[in-house]
């Protein structure tokens, strides 16, 4: 019996039994600390043996060969670089001493290196890696391989596909997660199965991290999705720190205690990692004995997945939009882009599309005069990194195709397969290799079926084709074909009888091309709404939109309520209520405020934009200049600065107030030179940042308060040497020297920038402040000290206050 | 490498002066926040490096590491007692929310300012966090852990001066960062530190 055949009827019987740590056997065996387990393994088979044997004897269906980090990126680091042969070995040692007990699982780890598009290692020099390292356990006599503790889907999934490239043995996919449910790389737990068991993984789940308690959690909100069995190898609980020692407290009991809790979230493979030994593996055995795992729920699912996020296509769900715009017909400017290479445009495209609700997006550069291959590959990787929403891949080349697919750092929607003869079997092997589902196109010749009945026998057709590679209905979704009706006045409605076959007989998802139907029509955006709300109606899934067309998404939310597709109607609710909603509402009606209850009210609330024009009312009132600052806004802005000291405001409010009474001042600033005043008579401050330091913002905050509150303020900007400093102090006689600093080390530059003022024979007042700075400190520099900008003018006013009553 | 981090909400809030329970934010000026902290967000790209290497000596007054280099501190050296490597991390937010943060001050916007500011500032610390979550993964199967602390030099005793050393064996010019000849990290928004590599039973 192959091994594969092996390993599903064991999984029939029962629970397979894993092993458990090897690092934390090897040391007690004498492995030094920071030492490579495959090193070791190669000095000290006879160790390695022991423990592959301890793991035997605990009941271990399946051992893991000691290969984790046995790749090209890692061994060097141990002075070995001939991956083959040491993998070959470790290999030979672990079936060794499996004999006929146990199955042996070649283990791959993370090459510690990023895959594109998340880093610089290429895709293709990933694979290869993982080749390597796949043949040599290959002749080492493994019976399947094990891929884990990954925390980069990309990474995963090269090495998937390597082992897909060489043989066809029994894949086991097990990724890392935190608590939460994602990898440290972003990759959450329904992405990673979807992404995974499409790309043709036999077993999917997760190792390492968490304790068993968390990972029963994990597995449990995988099991409704998984169509593959799910594997748990957790870890001995987390490690603790005692007496500045880190370990791993939970002993076997505990350990094995959650064994059948696994079993009933869904787990068909459990065993252990980090701190676990053969006494856990041999009492979690005892107390899974007997114990029947679930076989998977689901044989097929529609869904698509990003690198960290999924869309399932759900039969009476809302219509899922799939945004067209990152496509260069009639886009010079994304033309320009592409044509040099850049991605800015397309990303753009890409967030504008999601913010505007879209959940896929439409990938298409296919444009004269262009490397089509190389472009799709290229802007598939940036769109994948700008955004989470899953791709939709538009190609008509096969080659652009595969190179987009196998690239694609998630499940990809293919847009799409036809049933043009001489492709259709090629695109199904691809979409087949790399688990992709796909848009049915029912086209089949050079002319486009006009009718829904001739239409059905192409989708019937395609999909008894698609049938032997392996797909189910749930893997794709029809294109019930868009044609405008400005050409056929019936279009409209065989695409709509279309849907409806396809919902009510066929049993399958649908697609339009929506903004086809209104083609040479004026007007078009409410012929495509309407379209898509009859098409909602009839069942359509989803629609290759525009989601910045307003009308479009408005009619979308609306229809989604009346086909009863948005339960509670929430998603319309939340659409149309608060400051996103786009239809306007009745105009709120505006209290009857006085003018100087506008002003105040402006500076209380960081109203940048509603200052001015109270102002000038007020003004064209009679009331005075000096009369707005002194008795309105110079009150509003304390009663702010009160407001940030007791933290009933926060930073961002104080400084919209601050800003707010700024552009009051600039407004006024006329008006108070007719009345004779200067906006900045208390006097001068200059500030700097120390030499050595660069961090500015609060410095910045600190000038504008004191420009608020009626200080002349000079910025001399940041790292300012004492040099420079003396010579604008000379310039400027300033009253008040403002420093800032942020770090320990350059805080030291403010004593001696002080010091050198003092020496120089200037005289005036210091101020000091950041985030490092204490008011000890400043005491013992002869610096007065300010926590905020609101302390700082309080600082200065007082100061400014002595001196002049000393100059009286 | 380019890391990806789930946008510190909360640390960027209290960076902001946020008390929960008492500060006022109504819904609206919530949203407008919210929405700046997640432009922001869009801006930032993190990028980090790592690098394990070993401890040759460690004396009241600091470390050697392989290589002869030398870093000089001692509350650093009193981290370090029992470990046996170090791990070396930097973490850059990039030049582009740096400009942002330029392009807002200089347009008088310095609400916006402060607030792209302490999403540089969280997520560049969060990256740090991210570098030692990851390394920690990879030690556990070697049986190590790294020290719960960290050092950046410019703090402490831990003077600016070492930075040099640390952005060298980092090649940090290769994710965008460059050093000046007083040993500050531009763009801005970067940041050194050092962790300790100890035995993990």
């Amino acid at each position: 019996m192959n091994t594969k055949l092996k390993i599903q009827k064991k999984m029939r019987e029962g629970l397979v039994i894993l092993d458990g740590a090897t690092g934390t056997q090897l040391q007690a065996l004498g492995m030094p600390d920071g030492e490579s387990p495959e090193i070791f393994g190669i000095k000290n088979p006879d160790a390695i043996k022991a423990v592959h044997q301890g793991y035997l004897e605990a009941g271990s269906d399946i051992i893991y060969t000691c290969t984790f980090g046995a790749n090209r990126y890692k061994l060097p680091q141990y002075g070995l670089t001939d991956v083959h042969e040491v993998n070959k070995r470790l290999a030979a040692i672990a079936k060794e001493a499996a004999g006929k007990r146990a199955l042996v699982a070649g283990d791959i780890g993370p090459t510690g290196r990023f895959v594109e598009p998340f880093g610089d290692l290429s895709f293709e020099d990933a694979v290869v890696c993982y080749k390597e390292q796949v043949q040599g356990l290959l002749e080492g006599g493994v019976d399947l391989f094990v891929i884990e503790t990954m925390i980069d889907i990309q990474e995963t999934r090269a090495a998937l596909i390597a082992i897909k490239e060489v043989s066809d043995r029994f894949t086991i996919c097990s990724m890392t997660f935190d608590a939460s449910g994602r990898t440290l790389n972003g990759t959450d737990l329904l992405s990673a199965l979807i992404t995974l068991q499409a790309l043709g993984a036999d077993v999917v789940g997760c190792n390492c991290s968490a304790g068993p308690k968390e990972m029963i959690s994990l597995i449990r909100q995988m099991k409704p999705y998984a169509k593959v069995p799910l594997v748990a190898k957790p870890n001995a609980g987390l490690p603790k720190l005692k007496e500045g020692k880190a370990f791993f407290e939970m002993g076997a009991e505990e350990f094995s205690s959650f064994g059948p809790a696994f079993v009933d979230a869904g787990a068909r493979l459990l065993g252990g990692c980090c701190g676990t030994t053969p006494e856990h593996i041999r009492m979690l055995r005892k107390n899974c004995d007997g114990l029947k795992p679930q076989p998977p729920q689901v044989k097929s699912i529609g869904a698509v997945s990003s690198h960290a996020k999924t869309v399932m296509f759900e039969r009476g769900g809302p219509l899922i939009i799939i945004g067209e715009r990152i496509n260069p017909t009639g886009k010079k400017d994304l033309q320009q882009e592409l044509l040099q290479r850049k991605f800015s445009l397309a990303g753009s495209y890409a967030r504008d599309q999601v913010k505007k609700g879209a959940s896929i997006l439409d990938i298409n550069v296919g444009m004269p005069g262009l490397d089509e291959k190389g472009a799709l590959r290229e802007v598939v990787k940036q769109i994948a990194l700008t955004t989470d929403a899953p791709l939709c891949i538009d190609t008509s080349r096969v080659d652009a195709l595969e190179a987009a697919l196998r690239v694609y750092p998630g499940r990809a929607l293919i847009n799409s397969i036809s049933g043009e003869e001489n492709t259709l079997d090629e695109r199904l092997k691809l979409a087949a290799f790399y688990g992709a589902m796909f848009i049915l196109l029912p086209i089949a010749g050079r002319a486009v079926p006009k009718t829904s009945f001739e239409r059905r026998k192409i989708i019937k057709d395609v999909y008894a084709k698609a049938l032997r590679y392996g797909f189910t209905k749930d893997d794709i979704i029809v294109d019930a074909l868009t044609m405008a009706v400005s050409a056929d006045g019936g279009a409209a409605l065989e695409t709509l009888k279309t849907i409806d076959w396809c919902n009510t007989t066929f049993g399958s998802k649908t697609v339009v091309g929506l903004s086809n139907v209104s083609f040479g029509l004026p007007e078009r955006k409410w012929v495509n709404a309407s379209f898509l709300a009859m098409a909602i109606s009839d069942g359509l899934t989803c629609a290759i939109a525009n989601p910045e067309s307003i009308e479009l998404m408005s009619i979308k939310k609306a229809s989604d309520v009346l086909a009863g597709r948005d339960k509670d109607a929430s998603a319309f609710i939340s659409f149309f209520s608060g400051p996103k909603g786009q239809v306007p509402g009745p105009e709120k009606e505006v209290r009857d405020k006085t003018s100087k209850e506008r002003i105040y009210q402006a500076v209380i609330e960081g109203d940048r934009d509603g200052i001015q024009t109270p102002i000038d009312k007020a003004i064209a009132e009679g009331l005075s200049a000096r009369a707005l600052v002194d008795e309105l806004m110079v009150p509003a802005i304390r009663k702010v600065g009160e407001l940030y000291e007791k933290k009933t405001y926060f930073l961002p409010q104080l400084i919209a107030s601050a800003e707010t009474m700024k552009r009051g001042f600039e407004h006024l600033a006329p008006r108070l030179n007719e009345e004779g005043i200067s906006s900045a008579g208390k006097g001068t401050v200059m500030l700097a940042t120390v030499k050595g330091d660069i961090h500015d913002i609060g410095k910045n905050i600190v000038g504008l308060m004191l420009k608020n509150n009626g200080f002349h303020v000079i910025d001399l900007g940041k790292d300012v040497d004492h040099e420079a400093l003396l010579e604008a102090a000379r310039k400027h006689n300033p009253d008040i020297i403002g420093l800032s600093a942020l770090m320990t080390t350059t805080m030291v530059n403010m004593q001696e920038a002080v010091r050198s003022i003092k020496d120089s024979g200037l005289v005036c007042d210091f101020l000091v402040g950041g985030a490092v700075v204490t008011a000890d400190y400043a005491e013992s520099i002869g610096a007065n000290f300010a926590k905020d900008g609101v302390e700082a003018v309080r600082v200065a006013e007082y100061l400014i206050s002595l001196k002049r009553n000393t100059n009286i | 490498m380019t890391i990806r981090i789930t946008l510190p909400v909360r640390s960027i809030y209290a960076r902001l002066g946020f008390k929960k329970g008492v500060t006022e934010l109504k819904p609206a000026e919530k949203e407008k926040v919210d929405k700046t902290i997640e432009e922001a967000k869009d801006i930032v790209h993190l990028k980090g490096a790592a690098h394990i290497i070993g401890i040759l000596q460690v004396d009241h007054v600091g470390i050697e590491l392989e290589g002869g280099i030398i870093l000089s501190s001692s509350s650093l050296a009193r981290m370090l007692s029992g470990c046996t490597q170090v791990l070396l991390m930097g973490a850059t937010a990039g030049q582009n929310i740096m400009d942002a943060i330029a392009q807002a001050t200089s347009s008088d916007n310095l609400t916006r300012a402060v607030m792209l500011d302490a999403v540089a500032s969280e997520m560049t610390d969060g990256a740090l966090d991210w570098i030692m979550d990851y390394v920690n993964q990879d030690l556990m199967r070697r049986v190590q852990h790294l020290t719960k602390k960290r050092f950046s030099a410019g703090y402490g005793d831990f003077y600016l001066e070492n930075q040099k050393a640390m952005y060298d064996l980092l090649r940090m010019g290769t994710i965008g960062v460059s050093i000046t000849d007083r040993c500050i990290l531009i763009p801005e928004k970067s940041v050194t530190a050092v962790a300790g590599v100890a035995a993990l039973r």
